[in-house]
């Protein structure tokens, strides 16, 4: 027990802490395609090359509404039903950094924090004092700054801008399902409130005889 | 022909009530069964309790054709049930959502028979077939949380076996034989699978057992009396129609989670597959188990912790021996009591708190102090309600219930003498 609750806090102080000490930044997730699709551009020239999204197949991609012309170049000889791997073997890339890059499938939903903590991560990257990079959510990261940010002055709106697209593609690759769950929500507590206040009205109408019988 | 017609189905039933009591059956246990007419909402959450039994169980088997249980496939399997089966998703948040609900209509259940002092007597075994019910529920669900192979699957499954290495003599031998292996893996996954889709059936069985008793000494009611026959009404229509209005109102609060909100009752952590060389920052296991966990972590030996955890779950059977007092009604007429009830109440919600934030040396303090309340709260109602009943008999109850409380006193003293005469009889 004692060796279990030292555990516990060693992990709560090591350099895997999560990041709940670090404020979050608070973003609003898009759900438009156009922001979706600027994402999913800057995760195939950004991210790609080191990072599989290995339950998203490139035929998702198309239902989502990526043109044929780009899902083909992105593609090239892979069939539709491939999912989307890095492109850097897992073994270079433990070389390159000392670790396998995580897949991006359900980064989102893997999070404390889930999307803003993402998006604080992407855009926490800062040159520490003695020229080295640091990144104020995920001090332990092995990630390079690939957006970017840490030395960007004018061009940071952009960057953020170009984090937020990122972070509105993983949030759909998370839960593909989202929007027809959140629609079809509407439908199903319509119907259930309406059944409830006729059974409600049923419930009255049958009671209301014990009354009458005395 | 529609004279024929009508008397069709007539008589099939008459020639299946000669071989089976179909007819008698129905109109004795649901249609004539004689309920309380003064039974409040709070005597909804058992038909509520059994129907999100039956959602899960109908939810499950879908999602078991879909399921595979192999340490290389279950994390993708789960991944596959959201994104490529045909409203798998539903499926899966039904099932995940269900098991939250399950357990919150369950402790409203349960709480509701603390408040009203359901479980005296002649209902005793009701309450302990209820007790099995808990058990039997919570081992399913714990194992259910091994399935989707994520990280606090896995560390949640490593901790609580780990716990049988409390046990005398065979401690190391009993967390083998459970994992089926040194440490949690394939071999724990699939046993872990085959229970979890076998133990809904002992629960519906056990179910049965349960509304057989109920059935036996029938609903207890807010007034804690024995209602007149002339106030006991038949079940159906009146509590068919009031159960499922209740239903209806629960499927909405339900939808609302599984269409809206369906990954707060999920751990990010548990998004991330399995990893048995890297421990999640902080290990918590379901809210449900929540108060539990915290007095597991608030006795500072190992054996302790485990002892008082599971005495913490089985505090509840004791019950019909610790309240001592004869008024009746439960709470409702026994002020004391009723503080009692929401102190204890609010113990659990501390105790919930507790057990979810990482310990530090203050919380770690919260939690001692709120097991302590915990437990003193059960080894207190003797005591506090004996006490209390000679308060209220002093200050002087309603006529009929000083009447009541005469007549059963006179009851047990005649049982008594019956008792010591056939004794002496023998003799």
């Amino acid at each position: 027990m004692k060796a279990w609750l030292q555990a516990a806090v060693l992990c709560c102080f090591s350099a895997q802490a999560w990041a709940a000490d670090m404020a979050l930044e608070k973003i609003e997730v898009s759900t438009e395609l156009v922001a979706i699709e600027r994402g999913v551009d800057a995760m195939m020239n950004d991210c790609h090359s080191c990072h599989s999204m290995k339950y998203i197949k490139y035929r998702d991609l198309a239902g989502l509404g990526i043109g044929k012309q780009k899902l083909d170049a992105w593609r090239g000889d892979q069939p539709v039903d491939a999912p989307l791997l890095a492109q850097i073997a897992e073994n270079d890339a433990v070389q390159a950094y000392g670790k396998a890059p995580p897949d991006l499938s359900l980064m989102v939903q893997a999070r404390d924090g889930g999307a803003d903590y993402v998006y604080s991560y992407l855009v926490g990257y800062y040159v520490t004092p003695e020229g080295m990079p640091g990144n104020h959510v995920y001090p332990a990261t092995r990630m390079p700054d690939v957006l970017g940010i840490a030395g960007a002055t004018a061009q940071r709106g952009e960057i953020q801008g170009r984090a937020r697209d990122i972070v509105s593609f993983l949030s759909w690759a998370a839960d593909p399902h989202q929007a027809e769950r959140i629609r079809l929500g509407y439908y199903v507590i319509a119907y259930l409130l309406v059944l409830t206040t006729l059974l409600y009205a049923v419930k009255r109408q049958i009671w209301a005889r014990l009354n009458r019988v005395e | 022909m529609p004279g024929r017609v009508i008397k069709w189905p007539e008589s099939v039933i008459k020639w299946i009530d000669q071989r089976f009591p179909l007819t008698s059956f129905v109109k004795h246990e649901l249609t004539g069964y004689p309920t309380p007419r003064n039974l409040s909402y709070w005597w909804n959450f058992g038909f509520l309790a059994g129907f999100v039994l039956m959602l899960q169980v109908a939810t499950g088997i879908f999602l078991a054709m879909h399921y595979k249980a192999d340490v290389a496939h279950s994390f993708d399997a789960v991944q596959h049930i959201m994104r490529d089966v045909n409203y798998g998703w539903l499926l899966r948040y039904m099932h995940a959502t269900g098991a939250s609900a399950f357990f919150f209509v369950i402790f409203v259940h349960m709480a509701r028979t603390l408040y009203y002092g359901s479980y005296r007597a002649p209902r005793e075994l009701l309450w302990w077939t209820g007790q099995a019910l808990l058990l039997l529920l919570m081992a399913t669900a714990f194992m259910g949380y091994l399935l989707p192979w994520g990280q606090m699957s896995f560390w949640g499954a490593t901790v609580i076996t780990n716990l049988f290495r409390a046990t005398p003599f065979i401690g190391d031998q009993v967390v083998v034989w459970l994992r089926g292996d040194y440490a949690v893996g394939d071999a724990t996954l699939t046993r872990f699978f085959a229970l979890h889709y076998l133990f809904p059936f002992i629960i519906i069985g056990a179910v049965v057992v349960h509304l057989v008793a109920l059935h036996t000494v029938k609903s207890s009611n807010p007034s804690g009396i024995d209602l007149a026959h002339k106030d006991n009404i038949p079940f159906h229509p009146y509590f068919t129609i009031k159960d499922l209005y209740g239903l209806g109102l629960f499927l909405i609060v339900y939808s609302v989670f599984v269409f809206f909100m369906p990954d707060s009752l999920i751990e990010p952590a548990n998004n991330i597959p399995a990893d048995p060389m890297q421990t999640p920052g902080h290990i918590v296991p379901e809210w449900y188990f929540l108060p539990f966990y915290a007095i597991l972590r608030s006795v500072p030996s190992m054996v302790g912790g485990v002892v008082a955890m599971g005495l913490s779950v089985m505090m509840f059977a004791f019950m019909p021996f610790l309240d001592r007092s004869r008024i009746p009604g439960g709470a409702h007429f026994r002020p004391v009591y009723r503080a009692q009830f929401y102190l204890f109440i609010t113990d659990m919600l501390v105790l919930g708190y507790v057990g979810y934030v990482p310990p530090t040396s203050s919380t770690l303090l919260v939690g001692q102090w709120a097991t302590l309340c915990y437990f003193g709260s059960f080894f207190l109602v003797p005591f506090i309600s004996k006490a209390e009943e000679g308060w209220l008999m002093r200050r002087g109850l309603p006529a009929e219930i000083a009447a009541l409380i005469e007549s059963e006193a006179i009851a047990i003293e005649k049982r008594k003498l019956r008792h010591r005469r056939r004794k002496e009889d023998r003799a």
